[in-house]
């Protein structure tokens, strides 16, 4: 409740710095990987006409 | 256009930002920039950002004025948005509504960035549902960008996007519940409690909410000693947090009505007769607008909505809605507006003084009710009296078609078998007795073989 009360005084934006940097390099790792395993794949096996997520944009109009 | 300044009034929700704020003229919405936020408001317009949002229908356009309606000293600028047909809000869009008011705030967020700026705030109270499709309204939503900082709104975009739709996903309650206790958004801690251990298997859910919750615990102030951040790692956030919300608001919340018409003994020559009838009235009405109460999957918005007249579909039912909207997106209707409303729980005036975010019935606007398949529920399933149901459609709306099942009618003895009837008045004499005070009725017919009435009345002043 303390640590509740800490961020009553802190402004929306606040307190989101260090989980960004955290989450930042974790998702840089994520997608080095993820990069290197699509070549291997694509170097195998042609690749498909995908976005990013392995999905068909159906919000392309957004 | 020329515009007295005695009728100048700030809206009352818009307080929060120093950069400007919304005000009526002569009933017309307009947005003051302030001088403080003159540099970054030109930047917006020469940079080629606001040509790029509203080419690509993501932001409302504007014109400017210049003229200072409001006679504040800070006055830099009046401008003149295109207006939005009808205000909603968070709490009362299906999952889907939500997660495409996220995913055009992402996608703005990285245009924004192309043209050295981003968002300061990420809420979807910046976001409106107009011709069919989400838009962005809050012009003075942009900041300058600095490379070395991260996005000052992740934390609100998480409370008021992200973590709705992903209780939606593991918990089946649908996310506008959420935001209607959580107006503001929900916290990583709250969200934490209430989602189920399986959850946390998920890496975008442990990253955004676990470990925002376990970091949140630690002393973040000191930002001084945080590495700096890099374009490349906001992108990366950015396309994750998009990545997440394309997989969320994806099905309904479970149904009651989602089969009504379908399952209905009387079904498919019951649906076209009354069809027939109800195309028959809308003949004799010239109503531009139109608010379908109880709209169920929409069959009847649809009509209403042919000949380009705009209609809001409400219904208290999420799965409906959800349907409704994913069909409008679909098929690109673009005047039909989908929105979550009980009528007997409706949106309620709230935020600061209760003033902020007026409630639902101080912001209908519409020339035409429909009330079909609706009234037994209120009156039997909710005991309320014919005559408050009269005078409550009379306060909607100058025209009115509402269907009235009599007594023997399949659906309403289903809502009459476990139950006294204690409703002697609930008889075709009984329902006109009622109406009679408010309406006239033009026109009354039954739908062949049933026991189910159409009415269309005119409002008595």
């Amino acid at each position: 409740m303390i640590i509740q009360s800490i961020f009553l005084y802190l402004d929306p934006g606040s307190g989101s710095y260090l989980i960004q940097a955290i989450i930042a390099a974790v998702l840089g790792a994520l997608f080095y990987f993820k990069n290197i395993w699509w070549r291997i794949k694509s170097f195998f096996f042609k690749p498909t006409k995908k976005d990013s997520t392995g999905n068909e944009d159906a919000h392309g109009d957004i | 256009m020329k515009m007295p300044m005695e009728t100048s009034k700030r809206v009352a929700g818009s307080y929060k930002d120093p950069s400007g704020f919304v005000f009526l003229a002569n009933n017309v919405i307009c947005r003051q920039v302030n001088q403080r936020y003159a540099a970054t408001y030109e930047h917006l317009m020469s940079s080629g950002l606001y040509t790029a949002l509203t080419a690509a229908h993501r932001l409302v356009p504007h014109s400017e004025l210049n003229e200072n309606l409001t006679n504040t000293p800070n006055w830099y600028k009046t401008l003149l948005p295109d207006p939005i047909h009808f205000i909603t809000y968070a709490y009362e869009w299906s999952g889907a509504q939500l997660r495409d008011a996220g995913i055009l705030t992402l996608r703005i967020m990285r245009t924004a960035m192309e043209h050295g700026m981003i968002l300061k705030d990420a809420t979807p109270y910046n976001v409106q549902f107009q011709n069919g499709r989400p838009v962005f309204i809050d012009t003075l939503s942009f900041e300058m960008y600095d490379e070395s900082k991260p996005w000052i709104a992740y934390r609100q975009f998480c409370e008021t996007f992200l973590f709705p739709l992903l209780l939606e996903r593991y918990t089946k309650v649908s996310s506008h519940h959420w935001l209607r206790m959580h107006p503001d958004g929900i916290s990583a801690a709250d969200t934490a409690n209430l989602l189920p251990f399986k959850s946390k298997l998920n890496a975008g859910v442990w990253l955004h909410v676990f470990l925002q919750r376990s970091v949140a615990q630690k002393n973040d102030s000191d930002k001084s000693k945080a590495k700096p951040f890099s374009r490349q790692k906001l992108l990366n956030l950015l396309q994750h947090l998009e990545n997440i919300l394309l997989k969320s608001g994806k099905s309904a919340t479970g149904t009651t009505w989602g089969n009504y018409y379908e399952e209905t003994i009387i079904g498919q020559a019951y649906l076209q007769a009354k069809e027939k009838i109800f195309r028959q009235m809308l003949q004799s009405t010239e109503a531009l607008t139109a608010l379908d109460l109880g709209a169920n999957n929409g069959h009847f918005s649809r009509i209403l909505a042919e000949g380009n007249r705009q209609v809001i579909a409400a219904d208290f039912d999420e799965a409906c809605i959800h349907h409704l909207y994913s069909y409008t997106r679909k098929e690109k209707i673009k005047n039909i507006l989908p929105l979550i409303q009980d009528i007997v729980h409706p949106s309620s005036s709230i935020g600061f003084n209760n003033t902020e975010r007026p409630a639902f019935h101080q912001r209908i606007r519409t020339e035409l009710v429909a009330a079909l398949a609706l009234i037994h529920h209120l009156a039997i399933g909710k005991n309320i009296p014919l005559p408050d149901i009269a005078a409550y459609l009379h306060g909607i709306a100058p025209q009115l078609i509402i269907e009235f099942p009599e007594k023997n009618d399949e659906k309403v003895q289903l809502l009459l078998s476990n139950r006294e009837d204690i409703f002697p008045d609930y008889s075709e004499a009984g329902f006109e007795a009622a109406f009679e005070p408010y309406f006239d009725t033009i026109t009354k017919v039954r739908i062949p073989d049933t026991s189910r009435i159409l009415y269309f009345m005119n409002r008595k002043n």
